[in-house]
């Protein structure tokens, strides 16, 4: 094995022997579970950090596997690991933010119960992760894809004892599952077809002159992005992200906007040549990731819960992400991910200061309890908030810059045109949120030491200590914003080396139009909600019929609870009757009988051995005069 | 001397008592003579068919009981069933007093708990 095999292996093997010691033996010690989840996501860094070093600077390749299963006599299933500057460059990001989650975490948990166990389950996560990340086989993803969702599903249900997370896990769990059995059908159709699905070996197969029909593509790619959109929170599937908020803030920070609901995005970017080579696949992607992008802005819009809004602006930003893809643009894509998931679990980790500090995840209250005294909490907000917006010179003005430069490249007017309002509507929403959550109201300043009231994020948490990590956490990301923007060059050479250059300060037609519509939303942010005086009460929010609308998720949940949960409802129930009166009822009737047939025999032992005798001496006059009517037995 | 009909006659009318008896007496003493007669008549059976048949081998020349060699062995046939009857009643009487001693009765009428 060479020098980066290894590194993939230690990077992947760190995280899961520190969540199996920690499982399995520091349930009780909470200091000690949080060093050894660290000590292991440090070394799954180190590695990342090597891997990067080893592998996507010098633009180098590496596949390594081991033959596992044998499929036929002349195909088998292979396991290993694919190095390339993607898959080096996400195993960094995910290790990073891992890590920085779980620094945040000895501040934010402090105290819980369940201090030991949210380690464990967090290291699960890294492992699996990164798994996912530096899988060489299709089915390998799958088995990670699916174990991620399992630690999302432990997670957002952390505090499972409260019903509101252990609903909401069933739902992240259910709805994502949805999605997983079309990539399941995908991989093993490619399974099928191909004998085997090691990732270079799809992807070349998929190409001009494979062994895959243009057909058997599509559908492919059709059903591989099922599972994307389950995963990413994409289409119709969304609904699950914004109630998975319900788990502690960091965990929201680290799966629900940072890295896995990223894993979608990484798929596709992983397939992408597979993906290109079924246009129509691309194109319904390009729309559906539009639609997604635009419709979860105006939820963001109206939501008052400060995560209710994070999580929307992320499925709106992996939306922008897939629209790069569905272009064309890998690096584009990708490029957006990765400052994202800096940015996002920034505004997360500041949004958990504030939490942590107002007992509350509603804007308006942890305004009134005094938002502006968190300093870290403030500029990494800001920051945050100026790199979703898109804000020159913060990183998501680069990536996002990318994504438009790249839709204006490959798609067409109209879908540009609602691109750049969409980030207009990112600016608006998201500014209205650091004004809401920020700037004092004056109609209820001085009112201090309001009642607690509203949804409180963690009710056993003392409200001070740990302060210093979160902090320092903060301040580490919140300076990353400011970095991450010039990773674009350095991205695009390597992830599509033929695409034209977008400069970080090429200021065209584009960026400027871009620029304008930012300054717009954030200046009717402004005007709304943080001038002197302002109403505080968006356009959206004057208008209840819309203001319901777009708070309701569309009334998505609705449709699916009026049909879908209500055939499946009804399919489960006659399943049920079935079960109890056809199944059940055989079977009982079959042992009621047998114990009545034998209740109705047993009377004839009566105990009186007279009787017996008598029946005895009775049946041998019978079996005497029968034989001799008969002639003897014969 | 009798033909061997009259001492199957008798047999027949003793197994006949004893069976009656067996089943009519609820003490378990008197149905162990009941058995007993039952036994006998089934000894007598032995006894009178050998040597029926001991006189139809010697074609009707020995018509005397224990002159033929076939009629010995039905008495000593016999002989062994009187012994078997009387370790049977040993067996018995001992048993009774078991169960006398287990549930104060030798009534068969309220030795029913083995019913279903």
């Amino acid at each position: 094995m060479t020098g980066p095999t290894l590194a993939a292996l230690l990077a992947q093997a760190a995280p899961l022997a520190a969540g199996v010691i920690v499982l399995l033996g520091l349930r009780g010690r909470g200091r000690a579970a949080a060093g050894v989840a660290i000590a292991g996501l440090a070394v799954s860094v180190a590695a990342s950090v090597w891997l990067v070093a080893a592998v996507a600077i010098p633009d180098r390749s590496l596949l390594a596997q081991t033959v596992f299963l044998p499929v036929d006599a002349s195909h088998a299933l292979a396991f290993g690991v694919l190095l390339d500057p993607l898959s080096t460059v996400m195993a960094l990001v995910v290790a990073t933010i891992t890590l920085a989650v779980m620094v945040y975490s000895t501040g934010y948990m402090r105290g819980d119960p369940g201090f030991a166990r949210y380690y464990g389950f967090l290291a699960l996560f890294g492992w699996a992760m990164q798994g996912l990340v530096l899988s060489a086989n299709l089915l390998q993803t799958l088995v990670f894809w699916e174990l991620v969702g399992l630690a999302s599903f432990l997670l957002i249900g952390f505090w499972f004892d409260r019903p509101a997370p252990a609903a909401a896990a069933r739902k992240a769990f259910l709805m994502t599952r949805v999605g997983d059995v079309g990539f399941l059908l995908g991989v093993l159709l490619l399974i099928r077809a191909l004998g085997l699905a090691t990732i270079p070996d799809v992807i070349a197969a998929a190409g001009a002159g494979g062994g895959l029909s243009p057909r058997l593509v599509t559908v492919t790619a059709a059903l591989l992005l099922m599972g994307v959109i389950g995963k990413s929170a994409q289409g119709p599937l969304f609904t699950w992200l914004p109630d998975a908020m319900e788990g502690p803030t960091p965990v929201s920070a680290l799966l629900h906007s940072a890295t896995m609901v990223a894993a979608g995005v990484y798929l596709v970017a992983r397939l992408h040549p597979l993906f290109l080579a079924a246009p129509a696949v691309m194109h319904a992607l390009l729309y559906l990731a539009l639609a997604t992008a635009l419709a979860t802005a105006t939820m963001a819009m109206v939501a008052s819960d400060i995560k209710r809004v994070l999580a929307y602006s992320t499925i709106s930003q992996l939306g922008y992400m897939l629209m790069a893809l569905a272009a064309g643009s890998r690096a584009a894509g990708f490029f957006h991910l990765t400052t994202h998931a800096g940015f996002k679990a920034l505004l997360f980790l500041s949004a958990g200061i504030f939490i942590h500090h107002a007992h509350s995840n509603e804007m308006r209250e942890i305004n009134e309890r005094g938002a502006l005294a968190q300093r870290a909490g403030v500029i990494g907000l800001v920051a945050g908030s100026a790199a979703l917006a898109g804000i020159i010179p913060f990183s998501g003005y680069f990536s996002k810059e990318a994504i438009l430069g790249a839709l204006g490249v490959a798609a067409g007017g109209w879908v540009v045109a609602l691109a750049y309002l969409g980030a207009g509507l990112t600016a608006y929403y998201t500014f209205r949120m650091v004004f809401l959550t920020l700037v004092p109201d004056a109609r209820t300043h001085g009112r201090t030491d309001a009642p607690t009231h509203g949804a409180a994020d963690a009710p056993t948490l003392g409200g001070n200590g740990g302060e210093r990590a979160m902090n320092w956490t903060v301040q580490v990301l919140a300076a990353l914003t400011l970095v991450l923007g010039y990773l674009g060059p350095w991205l695009g050479a390597r992830l599509s080396p033929g695409e034209a250059e977008h400069g970080p300060f090429a200021i065209g037609l584009g960026a400027a139009t871009a620029l304008a519509l930012v300054a717009a939303g954030i200046g009717l942010a402004w005007y709304e909600f943080g001038r002197r005086g302002a109403a505080r009460i968006g356009f959206a929010e004057r208008i209840p019929a819309l203001a319901r609308f777009f708070g309701d998720n569309w009334y998505l949940d609705r449709l699916y609870r009026a049909t879908v949960i209500r055939w499946a409802s009804a399919l489960s129930r006659a399943a049920r009757w079935n079960d109890q009166r056809i199944v059940d009822g055989a079977t009982d009737g079959l042992a009621n009988g047998a114990v009545g047939g034998g209740r109705l025999l047993a009377l004839v032992q009566n105990g009186y051995v007279q009787a017996y005798l008598a029946v005895v001496v009775t049946l041998i006059a019978v079996l005497a005069a029968v034989l001799s009517r008969i002639g003897g037995v014969r | 001397m009798m033909p061997p009909a009259g001492y199957l006659t008798i047999s027949v009318a003793l197994f006949c008592i004893g069976l009656y008896g067996l089943v009519q007496r609820r003490s378990l003493i008197a149905m162990l003579i009941a058995l007993e007669l039952m036994l006998a008549a089934a000894s007598l059976n032995v006894v009178a068919l050998t040597t029926l048949a001991a006189g139809a081998a010697d074609g009707g020349g020995a018509r005397q009981i224990g002159a033929g060699h076939a009629s010995s062995v039905g008495q000593v046939v016999a002989l062994i069933l009187i012994g078997v009857a009387a370790a049977e009643a040993a067996i018995a009487l001992s048993l009774f007093v078991a169960i006398q001693r287990y549930a104060s009765t030798i009534n068969v009428e309220d030795l029913s708990e083995l019913k279903g």
